[in-house]
């Protein structure tokens, strides 16, 4: 199998400034956000990273998608590594998370082309994915229409599309069903699936643990900034729930009571 | 370079597409005029001569001939009582002036011991003001001075009005164009740069493949040519309204200002508005949100203007300091509007300042890359 994705060791701290130490109610001054994580995801994957809030998911998906480094650890996606070759990496991957916003004064066609040009696509193919990909999530009716104007589900359908605009390897989602209603989500997890059996890597950040089990051939599990477990998801949970299986790894973890 | 004209493409296109900022850079031009045209009418009509008005006066103890000199030009006003009840109509409005004249004036008028005449008035009152100065220029020709000034009624001042308007042209230029330019750029930078940092859309940028520096340089490119849109729609306002406000003392048709004066003027005032976006630019990258970099920007804005002044302090400047930058430049834009400007100093100060906006490009690119400034939260 293919290794598309391969970290070792990689950790990143935040310093906490004193507001943060009294939220977090502690003394120390630095955070280590994620703490030697090593895993690996191979060509047709779906990938899930489960975990708490703060425990690190976001940080490693930031640092694989290079907008951050890490402190230490090396990770490599498609044969290049994040800290080395960043624009190359950035060419494999279409990250897709709440954070990242359109702007909202364009409207869904001219963002597609937009990030088509920055990505490099050349014009014909960037004019026949946009069909594929506006036709597959129904853009085409507010293809015009200023993504100010557009509903919550409207606006996540435009961000997804526009992640993936330029073919890329490897596909990490942040909570990709966020703020979807039913119908909408469930054409976005048909989708995954589909990339899937196109050969694309995915790497998935979710709560939902629904979608986790539906989707995800091998799970990791981090609390912490640990990687507490890694298995495919059948050996995970073996005779229980996805939702049993994380509630035990948390408390046997933290040692705090559910 | 294509991605810095895509980047070009994508802020003119946000920037057209957004009613606000276009008004926001457009419409203090207009203002400017408007407002400068109507503070000069109003300024033009403060002490104008009131037309055939002849003032209401009270006069008392005049000798016979100021009496009927001043009786031409002042309708004098019977039936008041005493000095103290015409003072008391002075004071209310209903007559304009109130001549006093001593009662030993004829005694001691032309001797040693020099009479006064008192005159009251009100100059809160326009027509009381007036009257003031009627009876006062009229008395005053009864009185015989030691010697004339000027009194020949020849020109006297030499000054051309070519060489006035370029004076005036060379102080106020620098120091409008500096204050104009800053609030242009002000207009554009924090919205552009913070603005996008705040709303989360240069994350998204900034995970394509596209060299930081390449951003960088689009967003100061086209946010160069929105501030230059605005500068100079204000310039326009100004220069139009500048001989409603000024009247006589300015007349831009008299300057043989020639194409190499606009030349370097354009030339020196886009390398100026190139300083400014880039370090607004920086000061916008480094804060978290278009308030915030409003905050961090305004003290620069203030030095910025205060360096547009440089000019006034320092007329006749050495060349070797136009290559200060920014302050080169308010010497520069004085020398080119009084028409004294060599094309070696306005090329010194172009290229200080090309260099100063190189070097801020390189640290906004290198900001760019710094998580903690792009990612703080």
């Amino acid at each position: 199998m293919e290794e598309i994705i391969k970290t070792e060791g990689l950790t990143k701290s935040f310093k906490l400034s004193s507001k943060q130490r009294k939220l977090e109610q502690t003394d120390k001054k630095v955070k280590v956000a994620v703490d030697s994580l090593s895993f690996s995801a191979y060509r047709g994957e779906i990938f899930g990273l489960l975990g708490p809030n703060g425990a690190g998911k976001t940080t490693t998906l930031r640092m694989l998608a290079t907008l951050i480094k890490p402190d230490s650890g090396s990770a490599i996606i498609c044969g290049k590594s994040i800290t080395k070759e960043e624009k190359e990496v950035r060419k494999k991957i279409g990250f897709l998370t709440s954070e990242l916003k359109l702007e909202e004064f364009f409207t869904p066609n001219y963002i597609f082309d937009f990030f088509c040009e920055l990505y490099g696509v050349d014009k014909a193919v960037a004019a026949n994915r946009k069909r594929f990909l506006f036709g597959k999530f129904g853009i085409d009716r507010f293809a015009e229409v200023k993504i100010a104007n557009l509903s919550t589900g409207m606006k996540q359908k435009v961000s997804l599309v526009v992640s993936i605009a330029h073919d890329p390897d490897l596909i990490i989602f942040d909570e990709p069903t966020n703020g979807l209603d039913v119908l909408t989500a469930k054409v976005v997890t048909d989708f995954l699936e589909e990339l899937k059996a196109g050969g694309k890597t995915i790497i998935l950040s979710t709560h939902i643990f629904s979608l986790v089990e539906k989707l995800c051939d091998r799970v990791g599990v981090i609390i912490g900034g640990k990687l507490v477990a890694l298995a495919p998801l059948a050996e995970l949970t073996g005779e229980k729930s996805l939702e049993d299986t994380f509630f035990e790894l948390y408390e046997k973890t933290t040692g705090e009571k559910i | 370079m294509k991605n810095v004209f895509t980047i070009v493409k994508k802020e003119f296109s946000r920037f057209f597409r957004d009613k606000r900022m276009i008004l926001t850079v457009i419409l203090p031009g207009i203002m400017i005029y408007v407002i400068y045209s109507l503070m000069g009418t109003v300024f033009a009509n403060i002490g104008a001569t009131p037309k055939d008005y002849k003032p209401k006066a009270y006069i008392s103890g005049a000798p016979a001939s100021m009496s009927e000199t001043l009786g031409l030009v002042l309708e004098v006003e019977g039936g008041i009582a005493d000095v103290d009840s015409a003072k008391a109509l002075v004071e209310d409005g209903t007559i304009d002036v109130a001549v006093v004249f001593p009662a030993d004036f004829e005694d001691n008028y032309g001797g040693v011991k020099v009479p006064d005449v008192e005159i009251y008035f009100n100059s809160a009152e326009q027509n009381s003001s007036f009257a003031y100065n009627l009876v006062a220029s009229v008395l005053g020709a009864f009185t015989k001075p030691a010697f004339t000034i000027n009194a020949g009624g020849g020109i006297y001042n030499l000054a051309s009005e070519e060489s006035s308007t370029k004076q005036i042209m060379s102080m106020m230029v620098p120091v409008l164009m500096f204050a104009l330019l800053a609030s242009a750029c002000m207009a554009v930078a924090p919205e552009s740069i913070a603005g996008e940092k705040e709303r989360g859309t240069m994350a998204t940028m900034l995970i394509t493949p596209v060299n930081r520096s390449e951003i960088a340089l689009g967003k100061i490119l086209s946010l160069t040519f929105f501030a230059l849109l605005g500068g100079i729609s204000s310039f326009i306002g100004v220069i139009l309204s500048l001989p409603k406000l000024m009247g006589s003392s300015i007349n831009l048709g008299a300057v043989p200002y020639g194409v190499g004066e606009y030349f370097m003027l354009f030339g020196i005032i886009i390398s100026v508005v190139l300083v400014i976006i880039s370090a607004f630019s920086v000061l916008s990258a480094l804060a978290k949100s278009v308030k915030e970099a409003g905050a961090l920007i305004g003290p620069m804005m203030m030095a910025v203007i205060v360096l547009g002044m440089v000019s006034i302090f320092a007329p006749s400047a050495s060349v070797g300091l136009y290559a200060i930058p920014l302050a080169g430049s308010g010497l520069a834009m004085a020398a080119i509007m009084s028409m004294t400007a060599s094309p070696l100093g306005v090329a010194l100060a172009i290229i200080s300042n090309l260099v100063v906006a190189a070097l801020l490009v390189v640290l906004l690119a290198f900001m760019f890359k710094s998580e903690k400034i792009m990612f703080k939260k």
